[in-house]
């Protein structure tokens, strides 16, 4: 009897060890007026503060406003984020409204049905009209609406005036123009170019920018991984125009991280360099005072035998999606809009330096006017061209970008580089 | 009776025979399920494409570079930590360590308690081609024709980063050869002393036979931990520039999480498993035949 009752034991522990954990807790909260309370996870790429502290306000403020919502927020960081959020969407348990780079990152998530379409709430009540349409664009997928602008963003470059006098070198607007430039720094001993290329994805901005240049509209369609082969002999003449400018990079651009890159242009070890222009109030926080009145800003210069609009800028919006399998559409709608709408693009400008996709969020004046200034040049934009990392699709980027820091040491050619690619989009092809 | 008590043994045992089923055996079989489809991690479609996954591998440029990398790290490891490891570890215990046996042992030992990450990191910045220590002191000494973007440099990178590896493991591997000469009995280096050895004859005739056991024993962790490499790789460089340091380990994680292959990375994992089993069947093997 005795040993029964220990084997009964046993089993009871070794159920309990197996099945602990897979119970759910799916009851809703109930106040005490009876309305239910309905909680949606929200997930962002902001762990690091002033951030984090951000949406914590944020939050909050909806929270207040909505007293039958609440919001679980979770946050991961930039890199890790674009790993986990694949394993995470994958459950059952994905957050209802996440963070997203529009583009292919976000199109084979819609593909596989994990993001919401919000078209018919974005054409009701004007919602769609409170964005700048060229924002608001990177999320349509088949003339379906997924997703909002948070942060806009674009590529541009800064440049060190007193070098650029040191040296008698001109503020280019032409590709020619800029070679020159390039051609006189580096003669007076300057390093014209920093560049951190470690990760790959930097050289992916500059031939991005190069390739809608020099091709146009073809590369949309080239970049669709259902239907494009980069046949286009414009993405090598963009290759060999590129190659044009690598000896103007400082040395061992492959060996340096882009942040470091940066920190060597803003001491004065290079005269210019290409960055986003969401690493301004970064820039500006950490320089002196001095280096603040002494760098500016130009546009990437036209290519002019280019096919391409050159009034079309490098840089796409980051912003927020609703997932495809959440139990609260309604309440996780109200979230996004929230997020995304003015009244915190305002307190993101104050706060953060940030500018979303809301219509005349700041006015001149209200924030740093470097920040406004360079802002206006994304909205000026006629149309945004996606970052060449995440506009590709991950296979052939990958290929793209590794043939692409070969390039840069001289280790293969713009032919090969395009055969390689071909290859690739033509597997990827294949598996449509 | 006796029968009752066999069965408790098995109602006993049934809790870890669940526990490692769950966490080791099953999911080693699953993976080898998955292997054979295409599929990522975000959808629940899978696409069954038979051995294609292996078929791919077999063509696939990094795959061979990166067993190429982890063959180059464990035949160096083999040669640093274990042979300059067994170096140490006979000199630290001769007479010529003196009174600062100790400080030497724990001046070695020190850099394998630290977190890889953090070695990374460090090491990261020591090969920094412009602010870097080593580039550096290089400069300092004259020699700036061997100056180089450590990290940077296909040809060199893997190197790098397989010195840094070198450095931190060595005094593990040499503490554990010390444990094993501390087991040899005193008498046989008396008497050897009383038949005229010196220190060299001792080391080759009586250390080394000795602890022949411990040295396979050790080779066989460190061709092991070869093939399981990958923090370091991912600190470092993350297999860059172009693929050129990119190891089994990294590869696999890339092609799973980079670029949503995660049958294609199963696969990957099947390869790495199969040669990992492999070198521990031979460990278990020699560790049977050591039994005196």
């Amino acid at each position: 009897m005795k040993k029964n009752l220990s084997i009964l034991l046993v089993l009871i522990m070794v159920m309990s060890l197996i099945f602990t954990g897979c119970g759910g807790n799916d009851t809703p909260e109930v106040k005490d007026e009876g309305e239910e309370v309905v909680t949606i996870k929200f997930l962002h790429r902001w762990p690091q503060e002033p951030y984090n502290t951000f949406f914590e306000e944020v939050v909050s403020d909806f929270e207040a406003d909505n007293p039958n919502i609440k919001v679980d927020m979770q946050s991961i960081s930039n890199d890790p984020f674009k790993e986990k959020i694949k394993v995470v969407l994958g459950t059952d348990d994905a957050p209802d409204v996440f963070f997203t780079w529009p583009g292919e990152f976000t199109n084979r998530f819609i593909r596989a049905g994990k993001v919401y379409d919000l078209t018919e709430e974005m054409n009701s009540n004007g919602w769609k009209e409170s964005y700048v349409y060229s924002q608001l664009e990177p999320f349509v997928l088949d003339e379906k609406i997924y997703g909002a602008p948070f942060r806009v963003d674009g590529k541009i470059f800064v440049y060190n005036k007193e070098l650029f006098e040191q040296a008698g070198a001109q503020v280019p607007s032409t590709w020619d123009e800029f070679l020159t430039t390039c051609q006189k720094l580096e003669e007076a001993n300057i390093v014209p170019i920093a560049f951190g290329n470690q990760s790959p994805w930097a050289v992916s901005h500059y031939i991005g920018t190069i390739n809608q240049k020099i091709i146009g509209e073809n590369i949309y369609k080239a970049y669709d991984p259902a239907v494009g082969d980069f046949s286009d002999p414009g993405f090598v003449k963009a290759l060999e125009e590129f190659e044009k400018m690598v000896p103007y990079f400082n040395a061992n651009a492959n060996a340096i991280k882009h942040d470091e890159a940066r920190n060597n242009w803003m001491a004065g070890k290079a005269a210019m360099m290409y960055v986003e222009i969401v690493e301004i109030p970064e820039i500006e926080s950490v320089c002196t005072d001095e280096f603040r009145d002494n760098y500016g800003v130009f546009n990437f210069p036209i290519i002019e035998d280019g096919k391409g609009n050159q009034s079309y800028l490098t840089g796409y919006p980051e912003g927020f999606v609703v997932s495809g399998t959440t139990k609260h559409p309604k309440e996780a709608v109200a979230f996004l809009k929230y997020l995304t709408g003015k009244e915190v693009g305002k307190k993101e400008a104050l706060e953060l330096g940030y500018i979303n996709g809301a219509k005349n969020v700041v006015e001149k004046g209200e924030i740093a006017d470097v920040v406004y200034d360079n802002t206006q040049i994304v909205f000026e934009a006629e149309r945004m061209v996606n970052w060449l990392d995440s506009g590709l699709h991950a296979k052939v980027c990958n290929v793209y970008l590794a043939e692409l820091q070969k390039l840069m040491d001289g280790m293969t050619t713009p032919e090969e580089v395009m055969q390689k690619v071909q290859e690739k989009a033509t597997e990827v092809k294949d598996e449509f | 009776m006796k029968r009752l008590k066999q069965k408790n043994y098995l109602i006993y045992m049934l809790p870890a025979i669940i526990l490692i089923s769950v966490f080791v055996y099953i999911p080693i079989i699953q993976n080898f399920y998955y292997s054979l489809f295409r599929m990522n991690s975000y959808t629940d479609e899978m696409v069954f494409v038979g051995l294609s996954n292996y078929k791919k591998i077999f063509a696939d440029e990094i795959f061979y570079i990166s067993l190429k990398n982890n063959i180059y790290y464990a035949v160096i490891s083999i040669v640093c930590q274990v042979g300059f490891g067994t170096v140490l570890a006979i000199l630290l215990e001769s007479k010529l360590a003196g009174k600062l046996r100790v400080f030497f042992r724990n001046i070695y030992f020190l850099p394998s308690v630290i977190s890889v990450t953090a070695v990374g990191l460090l090491w990261y910045f020591i090969y920094n081609p412009n602010m870097g220590m080593l580039n550096s002191l290089l400069i300092k000494m004259g020699l700036e024709n061997f100056t180089h973007a450590w990290l940077g440099e296909p040809n060199i990178a893997i190197f790098a980063i397989i010195a840094m590896s070198q450095w931190q493991y060595v005094g593990y591997i040499m503490i554990l050869i010390i444990v094993a000469i501390q087991k040899i009995p005193i008498e046989l280096y008396e008497s050897a002393q009383i038949d005229g050895a010196n220190g060299l004859q001792k080391a080759l005739k009586i250390t080394i036979p000795n602890i022949k056991e411990t040295l396979l024993v050790t080779s066989v962790i460190t061709v092991i931990g070869s093939f399981k490499l990958f923090t370091e790789v991912y600190v470092m460089t993350s297999g860059g520039p172009y693929n050129s340091t990119q190891v089994l380990g990294t590869y696999l994680y890339n092609t799973a999480f980079m670029y949503d292959e995660m049958g294609y990375a199963a696969a990957i994992a099947v390869i790495i498993f199969v040669i990992t089993f492999s070198v521990s069947i031979l460990q278990i093997k020699i560790s049977n035949s050591g039994k005196e």
